[in-house]
């Protein structure tokens, strides 16, 4: 086989550790059991190794990547190979000494989580109170004139209100603004009942989006990511597996997509025994779904297969039980009835699961 | 170019000749040494630059004007009435996505 093109960027998953408890959060639901997370001389040897490889872009992230006491220096040693720095949190432990401190050792972007263009909708889903210190950080964000997306996972519970988001994100002076439908996967797929929109819901929200990002053209750019369920088509995830990212998980085990440890039965390379280059090149778990050999019908056949790769392969685990199977999502999956079931499933009786977050707090007490 | 192809481009206007382009914050240029191509860096993506692509950019400095740019670049790529209109676009696509400013 020839050599596979290199990986463009890396996305370091720092910590799973996490203040909030999103009731749409895609980390594993089963958080890695043992606390270990890789320190400050592993990942420094990690971005070496990834710009080397031919990474350019870098996004750390978590899990909150501002629990790590050595953020700074992760985000030097990441400069001092030239990778472009892209710190997604929540903003939760960011003042402006930190931020000053950040930038200065080479942050080049900031991508900050919001979860509703309100506080009680936003503290709702979040399972903690934080909306408002969130507005007070974008404004320091700005303030520090460091370039800001803002990001909203949408779905049920907030797809009503992307107008007022989009305002939101243009007055806090951000360059953009992604309303990301949320991906059922980890604690999102647990609480999917509470999550899937029903479509008009969806198509009227993807309506006022359309005009927002004519409106506003020029000054904040407007992005809006399908609902994969709604579309009929599956999302041609991670450009494909093994094909420009690679993510690390907290532990250090290196990984195609930030779900895929959600497959059972892959076997994940730890990136403290074997280089990057190695992992890229020839692990099992990174070849195993490149190119097409791998596929099944109807994707086997299909001419999209191009251009979205048959889709998710965690998501086909999850919903067809087969990792080689075609994403649920499409239409032409012979398992895509149950996504079509999902459209109509009813949150009715059930209470939301919030991802525990630190200490075990079992749900989020709403007083 | 002439004056009056500037004017008929605009390039004379407020909008088209006071700007002076530059890279926005949080935007920037390297040489991929995968391939020896200059790429246009920001969160969502490396973009690849053409030759003349690359050239535009590495202008916008905050200094030059977008006239300037053009005719600096006019020796190099060929047709000036081409190249200004392709680099007016160009740098039109890149503000409208903030890239540039
Ligand atoms: S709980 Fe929320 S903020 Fe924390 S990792 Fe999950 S989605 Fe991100
Ligand atoms: S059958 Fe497979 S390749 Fe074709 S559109 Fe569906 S997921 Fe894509």
């Amino acid at each position: 086989m020839n050599p596979p093109p290199p990986p463009r960027s890396l996305v370091a998953e720092l910590t799973y550790r996490c203040p909030l408890g999103c009731l749409y959060c895609s980390n594993p639901v089963e958080l890695a059991k043992s606390r270990a997370e890789l320190s400050t001389a592993d990942w420094s040897r990690a971005f070496a190794q990834a710009a080397a490889l031919g990474v350019m872009q870098l996004h750390l992230t978590g899990g909150e990547p501002l629990l790590r006491d050595d953020l700074t220096e992760l985000a030097a040693a990441a400069r001092a190979c030239d990778l472009y720095i892209n710190l997604i949190t929540s903003g939760a432990g960011l003042n402006e000494a930190r931020l000053d401190a950040l930038r200065a050792a080479g942050l080049d972007h900031v991508q900050l989580s919001l979860q509703d263009a309100g506080e009680a909708g936003a503290d709702y889903v979040a399972g903690v109170r934080t909306h408002r210190r969130k507005i007070a950080t974008a404004r320091m964000i700005a303030r520090l004139k460091i370039p800001l997306t803002l990001n909203f996972v949408v779905h049920r519970l907030n797809l009503d209100r992307v107008g007022a988001m989009i305002d939101l994100a243009a007055e806090l002076g951000a360059r953009r603004v992604e309303l990301a439908s949320a991906q059922f996967h980890g604690w999102a797929l647990l609480n999917r009942a509470h999550l899937m929109p029903a479509r008009e819901q969806n198509d009227r929200a993807e309506e006022i989006v359309r005009a927002a990002a004519e409106r506003l053209r020029g000054v904040i750019e407007v992005v809006f990511v399908r609902n994969d369920y709604l579309a009929g088509r599956p999302k041609p995830c991670m450009g494909g597996w093994g094909r420009g990212t690679i993510v690390i998980d907290p532990a250090g085990r290196a990984m195609p997509c930030q779900a895929a440890a959600s497959i059972r039965g892959l076997e994940f390379p730890d990136v403290r025994s074997a280089t990057l280059e190695e992992i890229w090149r020839d692990s099992p778990v990174f070849n195993a779904f490149r190119g097409y050999d791998w596929m099944k019908e109807p994707c086997r056949s299909c001419p999209e297969r191009e251009r979205d790769f048959g889709g998710c392969r965690c998501q086909a685990f999850a919903l067809a039980g087969d990792a080689t199977a075609t994403d649920p999502a499409c239409a032409l999956s012979p398992h895509h009835r149950t996504v079509l079931a999902a459209r109509t499933e009813s949150p009715a009786s059930s209470e939301p699961i919030y991802r525990a977050a630190e200490g075990g707090r079992a749900a989020f007490s709403r007083q | 170019m002439d004056a009056a192809a500037m004017e008929r481009r605009g390039m004379n206007s407020d909008a088209g000749g006071a700007w002076r382009p530059r890279l926005a914050a949080g935007v920037r240029i390297r040489v991929d040494p995968a391939d020896g191509r200059e790429r246009l860096l920001f969160p969502e993506a490396a973009l690849e630059l053409n030759e003349t692509a690359a050239a535009i950019i590495r202008l916008c400095d905050g200094r030059r004007a977008l006239a300037e740019i053009v005719r600096e670049l006019a020796g190099q790529f060929g047709d000036a009435t081409a190249l200004a209109r392709e680099t007016e676009e160009f740098l039109a696509a890149m503000r409208e996505r903030r890239l540039v400013e």
